[in-house]
């Protein structure tokens, strides 16, 4: 089927619906392929390819919502579907929140330029193979520790996405993402430490070279043999700019709208007050050019933007979806997250932490005693009471050097505290899939260890 | 097979999904989903080639399997192959499927279960509760011969609280259950019994303290609890890792790699069991597996792929979370077999340590072996008693190290309510777990507090 065609197709049903008694309809439909290889000892370990479509239809009858979905185009199939989105409706209840984004929230969609790549949706099947293979042997030749790959692999993938609302709004979208990954496994004889590292650009000419992810794999996975537990102590914390992207992750959860409304986040009752130091700047951009989550509209066609979420320590928003946003009387953000399965829910888009001027030695440099962390495991950070807790693997850093290894030990805070004691911002901003943070440092956390 | 592969298979699905909602005392939404497509797997040698397609029809499924077929490079004929269809057990018979039952009956449970956690407590402030169900029908055929169909229910209510004390402070509590049961089963694992324990655990924790970080015993309380055993060893015993080298179990076999009292084992074949199957992903049937006895390391878990490379008999241990993904080597219901101690005896050991009553999930490095547990319900022990409630407490450690220091195994086996989903490599299936009472020594403790004043 035709682009127009997939078009013409969200319309109908959407029309459809309309037709069979919904108030509002609203289609989503998405459309895709990709295709993946993992190489061992040189060789093809697996490749896979495949094409995906699907749609969600969203209806409101009475102020009550119905939700379908599926993957089977059969014009019979889809036909039945309507009449079930609008059964399922009567099992909900109504709410006179429930419904479309108020049309004033549509409106001019911004210019995010380019997110295709016609490089990225024609690169031959053997560029993966032969990028996988190189990164295997910079790895082999990195150290003779690395015994062993866990895996080692390339991709692509092409995706389109189709909306049609009852509201007046019609948009599609299409993009690229090409990925490399690697992990290797690093032995000394006694002890097995493994890491990973990948890059994924929208556009070909932006992905990092296979040697240098495989020698960042390699780097990382190395420096961990003979990691020991340490004692348990208060002590300066440094995450490096993959860890503080699970930690800023971890805020943008607690400045969820329906959390926020729900009283259940941490940062409900603060927004306008000061929670972190001046250097701490978060923010969602939807614009970000090329970026992996960047688009035109969100999942229920609302143009999307940049929202900052903590301007120099300073809370100045939340993030909404149009029901949310009814509820908390504000407006939403451009927030709607989903694929064709799923109801729209609040997320964000680019996430970023701004960086500051210090460079990573800069930061480790004033440590007497310290823990520069590199791994983390667990999900860890609880967003309702702010508890945070995580497993941690990394070196430890003496007279401002880091030194040994370590492992099986937690890392643990109050995400309120840990954002007063972010007290050092990088310069060195990396963009790991589609959020982005420098190294960061907390004046005094917990280390759980022997 | 024109292009002269060793094998090839081809794995059809057909899921659908129904879900209720509800939260701020309201029905939020009735959902239907419907998810078909057609997984062709070629191998030749150590090399797969996978394609898969939501498009059933005939030109979109030849260039399917000429896309798996691309990593084959000898030359061979097209032949057909002689298919016998394999005689399977039932591990779950279900009075209907769960896609038949009416949405309205679904909806009710959540009703109902909403109702009974606003009422359990005026601390309770909001209660969000779920439904989701799904049937699966997967038919595998290879050319090894094999023809293997399947009905797949499975379903789970699930009931999240968050309960509000005194000067703002926040407790959760979450609880669910459900497996591949009949809708009847919620006769009499209620949507009260959820709703009353997801409550019950968000009061009990208001007013926690904060738990001291450092070594200490623990006893972590029988059922859900496995979801240690699960992360600790489960993962590391998984044949795949076990091949490539990269778990630190390899080369283990017939070692010592827990205490005397650990016996693990890994059972598709449990009745209704949440990770129970008739046949894997691969059409084989799901097997009883003694994977540790008393101490010593005795198998892994095998895919076909991962057996043949390996000399090996699947243990019927492949699953796929869907026609979108590869097969590999998982676990089904992990357990530790009971031992000899009363749960009371066990508290009663133990002069000082912690008391871990429930808990968040778990996380695995397979190849350091370094775990994480979060223990969303704490309690701490002083003189073989409870005492006050912590919050914050996460425990961490390296598999083999923990189970060496299992110091008691209590008489109470358990499996879990029918809540766990089991992620690797970005494939999620549902999974089972089972412990009973259990003491272990030496445990890491995250916390806030740096303890050793006192």
């Amino acid at each position: 089927m035709s682009a127009t065609n997939y078009e013409a197709l969200a319309k109908k049903i959407m029309a459809r619906a309309l037709k069979r008694g919904a108030k509002q309809a609203e289609v989503f439909l998405q459309v895709g392929r990709n295709a993946d290889v993992r190489v061992r000892d040189g060789e093809i370990e697996d490749l896979t390819q495949a094409t995906s479509k699907g749609l969600g239809l969203r209806v409101f009858v009475k102020n009550r919502l119905g939700f379908v979905w599926t993957s089977d185009f059969d014009p019979a199939g889809l036909d039945t579907l309507i009449d079930r989105a609008i059964a399922l409706a009567e099992m909900s209840a109504p709410n006179p929140l429930n419904g479309l984004p108020d049309l004033a929230a549509f409106g001019k969609l911004p210019d995010v330029g380019a997110l295709y790549d016609a490089e990225v949706a024609s690169l031959p099947p053997d560029w993966k193979i032969k990028a996988s293979i190189e990164m295997e042997k910079v790895i082999r030749a990195f150290d003779p520790r690395i015994k062993t790959i866990d895996s080692v692999g390339a991709g692509e993938s092409v995706s389109e996405i189709y909306l049609a609302s009852s509201s007046g709004m019609h948009g599609s979208s299409q993009g690229t993402s090409v990925y490399l990954y690697a992990s290797p496994v690093a032995t000394d004889g006694e002890q097995l430490q493994t890491s990973y590292w990948y890059d994924a650009k929208r556009f070909f000419e932006d992905l990092d070279t296979p040697e240098n992810v495989a020698a960042k794999a390699a780097h990382r996975a190395v420096r961990l043999l003979g990691a020991k537990k340490v004692k348990s102590q208060k002590c300066p914390i440094v995450l490096d700019p993959t860890m503080a992207a699970g930690f800023i992750s971890s805020i943008a959860g607690a400045a969820n709208g329906d959390a926020v409304f729900k009283k259940s986040s941490f940062l409900a009752a603060k927004l306008g007050q000061r929670i972190a130091p001046a250097h701490v700047s978060i923010i969602d951009d939807g614009l970000r050019p090329r970026g992996l989550a960047t688009s035109p509209f969100d999942g229920e066609g609302v143009p999307t933007r940049r929202t900052s979420i903590i301007d120099h320590g300073v809370l100045k928003a939340f993030l909404y979806d149009a029901f949310t946003a009814r509820k908390a009387k504000t407006k939403t953000t451009g927030n709607a997250s989903r694929g064709y399965r799923s109801l729209p829910s609040i997320s964000a888009h680019n996430l970023l932490l701004e960086p500051g001027t210090l460079t990573p030695e800069q930061i480790i440099k004033d440590i007497p005693n310290g823990f520069y962390v590199t791994a983390m495991l667990g999900h860890g950070a609880n967003t309702v009471t702010g508890e945070y807790s995580r497993g941690a693997n990394g070196l430890w850093i003496e007279n401002g050097e880091l030194t040994r290894p370590v492992q099986e030990v937690t890392v643990a805070g109050n995400l309120n505290d840990m954002l007063l004691q972010l007290d050092a911002v990088g310069n060195d901003l990396t963009f790991h899939g589609a959020t982005g943070a420098p190294t960061i440092r907390f004046k005094e956390l917990t280390v759980s260890g022997e | 097979m024109e292009r002269g592969a060793d094998f090839a298979e081809v794995y059809v699905e057909r899921n659908e999904f129904t879900a209720v909602t509800l939260e701020e005392d309201k029905v939020k939404s009735a959902q239907n989903g419907l998810s078909q497509g057609v997984g062709l797997r070629v191998i030749s040698g150590a090399k797969v080639g996978y394609a898969y397609s939501d498009d059933l029809d005939e030109e979109a499924l030849f260039r399917a399997a000429r896309t798996a077929a691309f990593i084959a490079q000898g030359g061979g004929s097209e032949q057909s192959f002689r298919v016998t269809r394999t005689p399977l057990p039932t591990f779950y018979r279900l009075d209907a499927h769960l896609a038949d039952v009416e949405v309205s009956l679904k909806r009710d449970l959540v009703v109902r279960a909403n109702k009974a956690a606003r009422a359990f407590d005026q601390r309770i402030k909001q209660v969000s509760c779920s439904w989701a169900d799904s049937t699966k029908r997967i038919l595998v055929a290879n050319t090894a011969g094999r023809l293997a169909e399947d009905t797949q229910d499975l379903c789970r209510l699930s009931t999240m609280v968050v309960a509000e004390g005194k000067k703002g402070e926040r407790r959760t509590g979450s609880y669910g259950g459900g497996g591949r049961v009949s809708f009847a089963h919620f006769d009499t694992f209620t949507p009260e019994t959820v709703a009353r324990e997801a409550a019950r655990q968000a009061i009990a924790g208001l007013g926690a303290a904060d738990a001291e970080a450092g070594q200490q015993t623990v006893v972590l309380a029988p059922g859900w609890s496995g979801i240690l055993l699960h992360e600790a060893v489960g993962h590391g015993l998984e044949a795949d890792f076990i091949r490539k080298g990269t778990s630190l179990f390899a080369g283990k076999l017939g070692q010592k790699v827990a205490s005397d009292l650990v016996t693990v084992i890994d059972d598709g074949t449990m009745a209704n069991a949440r990770g129970s199957l008739n046949v894997d992903d691969e059409g084989n049937a799901a097997q009883f597996k003694v994977l540790i006895e008393r101490g010593e390391l005795k198998g892994f878990m095998y895919d076909s792929l991962n057996a043949k490379l390996m000399n090996q008999q699947t243990t019927g241990s492949g699953r796929r979370e869907s026609f979108k993904h590869l097969p590999m080597p998982r676990m089904t219901n992990t357990y530790l077999a009971p031992g000899e101690d009363t749960p009371e005896e066990i508290l009663k050991s133990v002069d000082k340590g912690v008391y871990c009553a429930n808990f968040g999930g778990g996380q695995v490095d397979i190849t350091n072996g370094n775990f994480v547990f979060e223990v969303s319900e704490a309690y701490e022990i002083k003189k073989g008693k409870l005492g006050r409630p912590l919050k914050g407490v996460t425990l961490i450690g390296v598999g083999p190290e923990a189970l060496k220091n299992v110091s008691r195994v209590g008489n109470d086996p358990m499996p879990d309510p029918g809540m766990g989903t089991c992620g690797k490599d970005g494939q999620s299936v549902p999974v089972g777990v089972g412990l009973p009472t259990l003491r272990i020594d030496n445990m890491t403790v995250g916390g806030t507090k740096v303890g050793g004043k006192r």
